[in-house]
């Protein structure tokens, strides 16, 4: 940024594909917005304007939250999301680190077998999950897709970060390791700093993947005290054939945008680990 | 944590009980009712906050209620039935207590129970939830699919009262979408609403999938053209394309936002009017389907309560099913329910929740003439892979989209026929 | 990458030296071990039995509640005489060969702009990765409303704008459907490739930028031989899941269309757990859903083999 852009360059290469893609991806959330403020009869009136709102209301958020679980779907769904991503982030980088940058034997293996468990579609999956849950005895339980999830997630992490690791040349590493460091040690201060984009974004992802889970949350989760927020959601604002769409929107929208608000603070970090001035174009 | 500890007991038992007889005899002291979660919240309600408690109150066991959304209740009973394990008392619909036939229990000597007492049941549920002579299940109501008008459109057009043929029908349709009001029956993949007319409408002209014995596949015949002729011209002088991607969720919004005159439904449409918008509740009526050339038909969806066979302790379920169908509370439940169910109790053919609103009646009339998914042939896995393959709704969807009616009847027969095995 | 042979910058071998403890955990082989050992053993003790139950599953006529008979590969041999089967593969690859060629080329375009410093950069990103973040059972009830023809924002907009008359049926059209399906995909997968390959690019050094500046490369030059090369098995793993998930994705499908109108956007996961679950034929499902199996593996298979090239 040392003044070498003109202001109509960066209007070409910045501003309009940054609107652009802000107005593409955000849209739905403004149609979620005054859809989750509008009272009904505005809802299902198709001969007004659409796109704002007459006579906005909170009714929906009001009932949202005292005529259903919410605050304890919202509890529940963090508490499991939180749990899964550290453990999933942990392995995976356990087992992405030797695959992506040691030889040693079966690790093609591995590798493989790793990605093979996405070879069995989840749909199917579930059946025989959820008989080792009622083995061992945890219908019903958090505990249940605490370790339901990280079979999604691990595999997931340890591919991404073999990504990431492949990316940082092996000379630091080497150089680290002539100077004393052990291989953990290496890893640790070396690489792992160096690799902090790509832990974020696996952590992110995995979180993601965690508090959206619809399938293993619906089967092993039946009482609504111990649901995540898209199985209660979707159970108790959708009636039949008659949707609750304020409240379900309402649903969606704090469900997710404080996560989106969580995440802009990690999302610093992305900088903060490199040297500084790597953001230059 | 009580409560959890208390499933994990119910689990225990669930897994110790199909090896070790041990259980028998300790009554339990918790079990659980899968439901699907009801349209009506009253109805939920009623059980959670009256039923329940009463009868803990009663024998010391606390009965769980565990809703789940209607279109997620067959992926969680498959799952319970095929891990035998979870709750021991499950609520059915549409033909699964002949789906899950082999994991639901006997439950004979308490429907008979409940017939003596509250008046006989009616003669067609039979076909319903008896299953090899045995009750899978104990059905508690129908929840009807009927035609939803708009009265005040209806008399623009000159017509009165709902036609009753589909020929007339057709004919107020074409009025109808002239002046704006076209007709919005449901065409695409979903769960109910689809079904809810278009087997009626191939039964009233003499159609049928496949015959009694379950072999012989009987979709090919003239009788079938003349329904899917008249499918396609029903579609194309009276309704939107969309429906042909509509899902149950579709007509329920553009009835009530004033888009369509006519749809197939249950009574979910008024019942949301009256309470959301009463300017559309009050020029809002049902009628029955009407007939073709080969009479009047009606599609069932009738919502039972079965025992799960991995149930540890068999008579202590049956025991609540017993009080749960005992008039007392069964009578206050349906109340609660708003007459959303039409119970196939004769004792029940005159109870007051009829009284509510004389609109509500003609989801009792149409239980005479309603009939499982195809009917006549057997309602057992094969009816329910025919259903879920779509095969009779895209049979008709295709014509409407424009396929000629020979090719579209002979790609259903072709799966039929792999369906049931025929040759 | 690699700048000069591995040999010289590994350290000397250690057959000399006494073994120690220390020296035991310096091998490649006993590191990789100890640190794989833990997923490993997880991955094995909640996959594996799923994993064969469901390919035996695919051998077995399996009709709910009852017993299994194994029949070997009949249900696969009924599928490949079935029109639908051959319909329900050609949505699958339509499906996830566009949305993968979108969602790579728009998350690049994603990136390579957030790539650039200027105000409010860090709540930016993260918005826009709300559409990954909002539970795909809730994003699409909004769509239901945003594509349903009455309430179509965008058919209002297209009619009150004067470029038609009457709304498109967005899902009801079979054409139109399978596209619709493909919008609201890309729309909640760009985010991951843009975030992802976003951090990619965040781990090339400024320096080799400098440098090819001063060598006189232009910014396409720039971005062929500096960037490309280092983001690129991040790009790679990121495609693969992409269309991994892609070939399982099930919620946005069987909520907005429920593979209709008459199986037009019908894929193999929907498909499959139609017969599966709504149909009682679990052996059947089964089979569905492991036919696109094949073309996985050789996905994976090939994966590997290149990212373990070195």
């Amino acid at each position: 940024m040392v003044g070498g852009h003109d202001l109509a360059t960066r209007i070409r290469r910045l501003y309009l594909p940054l609107a652009a893609f802000l107005v593409l991806m955000l849209f739905p959330f403004y149609w979620m917005l005054i859809t989750s403020i509008k009272p009904n009869r505005e809802l299902y009136n198709a001969r007004i304007m659409p796109l704002i709102v007459h006579q906005p209301t909170l009714k929906h958020y009001v009932d949202l939250l005292t005529e259903t679980n919410f605050l304890t779907w919202t509890y529940n769904t963090m508490l499991v999301a939180v749990v899964t991503t550290a453990v999933s982030v942990v392995l995976g980088t356990m087992m992405a680190y030797p695959l992506a940058r040691m030889r040693f034997p079966g690790a093609a293996v591995v590798a493989i077998g790793v990605a093979a468990t996405y070879l069995v579609p989840q749909p199917l999956l579930f059946i025989p999950m959820s008989d080792i849950i009622n083995r061992l005895e945890l219908g019903n339980t958090l505990t249940a897709v605490m370790l339901t999830y990280p079979t999604l997630l691990i595999p997931f992490c340890a591919w991404l970060l073999m990504g990431y690791f492949k990316s940082v040349p092996r000379e630091l590493e080497e150089a680290a390791r002539i100077d004393g460091a052990s291989r953990f040690q290496a890893m640790v201060r070396i690489v792992l700093p160096l690799c902090t984009p790509g832990l974020l974004s696996a952590g992110i992802f995995a979180f993601t993947l965690a508090q959206n889970e619809f399938l293993y949350a619906l089967i092993f989760l039946a009482k609504s005290e111990v649901r995540t927020v898209p199985v209660g959601a979707i159970t108790e604002l959708i009636r039949g054939d008659v949707f609750y769409w304020g409240q379900l929107m309402a649903a969606a929208l704090l469900g997710s945008v404080p996560v989106a608000i969580i995440y802009s603070f990690f999302v610093d970090y992305y900088v903060a680990g490199l040297t500084a001035g790597a953001v230059k174009n | 944590m009580t409560s959890r500890r208390d499933f994990v007991t119910v689990t225990l038992a669930a897994v110790g009980g199909a090896l070790a007889p041990r259980w028998a005899g300790a009554a339990p002291k918790a079990m659980s009712v899968v439901h699907e979660s009801s349209f009506i919240k009253a109805f939920d309600d009623f059980f959670v906050q009256k039923l329940a408690p009463e009868y803990e109150k009663l024998t010391g066991i606390k009965i769980n209620y565990e809703p789940v959304s209607v279109g997620s209740m067959l992926t969680r009973l498959t799952t319970i039935v095929e891990t035998k394990a979870g709750p021991e008392i499950v609520a059915t619909g549409v033909n699964w207590p002949y789906l899950f036939d082999a994991g639901l229990v006997d439950v004979t000597d308490v429907a008979n129970e409940v017939g003596k007492k509250l008046g006989g049941w009616h003669d067609n549920i039979y076909d319903a939830v008896v299953v090899n002579r045995k009750w899978k299940a104990i059905p508690w109501g129908n929840i009807g699919q009927l035609e939803v008008y708009r009265t005040d459109w209806f008399k623009e057009v000159g017509v009165n009262k709902f036609p009753d043929t589909r020929e007339d029908l057709l004919a107020a349709g074409r009025l109808l979408k002239k002046k704006g009001h076209p007709f919005g029956f449901e065409l695409g993949h979903g769960f109910g609403d689809n079904h809810g007319w278009l087997y009626p409408l191939l039964w009233s002209y003499g159609g049928r999938e496949v015959d009694k014995d379950g072999k012989t596949v009987l979709i090919d015949s003239s009788e079938t053209a003349k329904a899917v002729d008249f499918c396609r011209k029903f579609y194309q002088e009276t309704m939107l394309e969309d429906v042909l991607g509509w899902t149950d969720v579709n007509n329920n919004r553009a009835f009530l936002a004033e888009q369509i005159s006519c749809t197939n439904n249950a009574m979910s449409i008024l019942i949301v009017a009256k309470r959301d918008f009463p300017e559309i509740g009050k020029v809002t009526d049902h009628g029955l389907n009407p007939q073709g050339p080969k009479g009047r038909f009606h599609l069932f969806n009738v919502q039972s309560h079965a025992i799960a066979a991995h149930a540890p302790d068999q008579a202590a379920a049956k025991a609540f099913l017993r009080w749960l169908y005992d008039d007392k509370q069964l009578s206050a439940w349906l109340v609660a329910g708003d007459a959303y169910y039409a119970p196939f109790l004769h004792g029940y053919d005159n109870h007051p929740m009829w009284n509510a609103d004389p609109r509500y009646l003609p989801y009792k009339d149409c239980l005479r003439t309603s009939r499982l998914h195809a009917w006549p042939g057997p309602a057992g896995h094969q009816a329910s892979e025919s259903v879920a393959k779509y095969v009779l709704v895209d049979m008709f969807a295709k014509a409407c989209r424009g396929d000629s009616t020979k090719d579209v009847i002979a790609t259903a027969a072709a799966q039929l026929k792999q369906i049931y095995k025929a040759k | 990458m690699a700048v000069g042979p591995a040999s010289i910058a590994r350290p000397a071998p250690v057959a000399g030296r006494p073994i120690t403890l220390r020296g035991l955990l310096e091998r490649e082989g006993v590191f990789s071990w100890i640190m794989l050992t833990p997923g490993v053993l997880f991955l094995l003790a909640f996959v594996a039995y799923p994993f064969f139950y469901g390919i035996f599953l695919s051998l077995e006529e399996h009709p709910v509640a009852r017993a299994g008979r194994f029949v070997g590969f009949a249900n696969f041999v009924i599928l490949a005489h079935d029109g639908v089967f051959w319909q329900v593969t050609r949505n699958t690859f339509m499906y996830v060969a566009v949305t993968t060629v979108f969602k790579l080329l728009g998350g690049f375009a994603m990136a390579l702009v957030m790539n650039q410093s200027f105000r409010g950069r860090n709540l930016t990103r993260a918005f826009l990765l709300l559409p990954f973040i909002v539970p795909t059972a809730l994003s699409t009830v909004a769509w239901m409303w945003i594509l349903d023809p009455t309430f179509s924002i965008v058919n209002w907009l297209l009619v009150h704008g004067g470029v038609i008359t009457s709304g498109y049926s967005w899902l009801g059209n079979a054409s139109l459907a399978m596209w619709s399906l493909i919008v609201v995909n890309t729309w909640r997968g760009m985010p991951f490739y843009g975030i992802t390959l976003l951090a990619g690019l965040q781990t090339i050094s400024p320096d080799l930028y400098e440098a090819a500046a001063i060598d006189g490369a232009t910014t396409t030059q720039r971005f062929l031989y500096v960037t490309l090369p280092v983001i690129k098995p991040v790009l790679i793993i990121v495609t693969m899941f992409s269309v991994i998930f892609t070939f399982g994705d099930f919620q946005l499908i069987y909520a907005l269309t429920h593979g209709g109108p008459a199986n037009a956007t019908h894929v193999f996961s929907t498909w499959a757990f139609d017969i599966g679950m709504s149909g009682g034929q679990l052996g059947m499902g089964a089979a569905v859903a492991l036919a696109i199996l094949p073309a996985l593996v050789v996905l994976i298979v090939g994966l590997t083999i290149y990212l373990r090239r070195e």
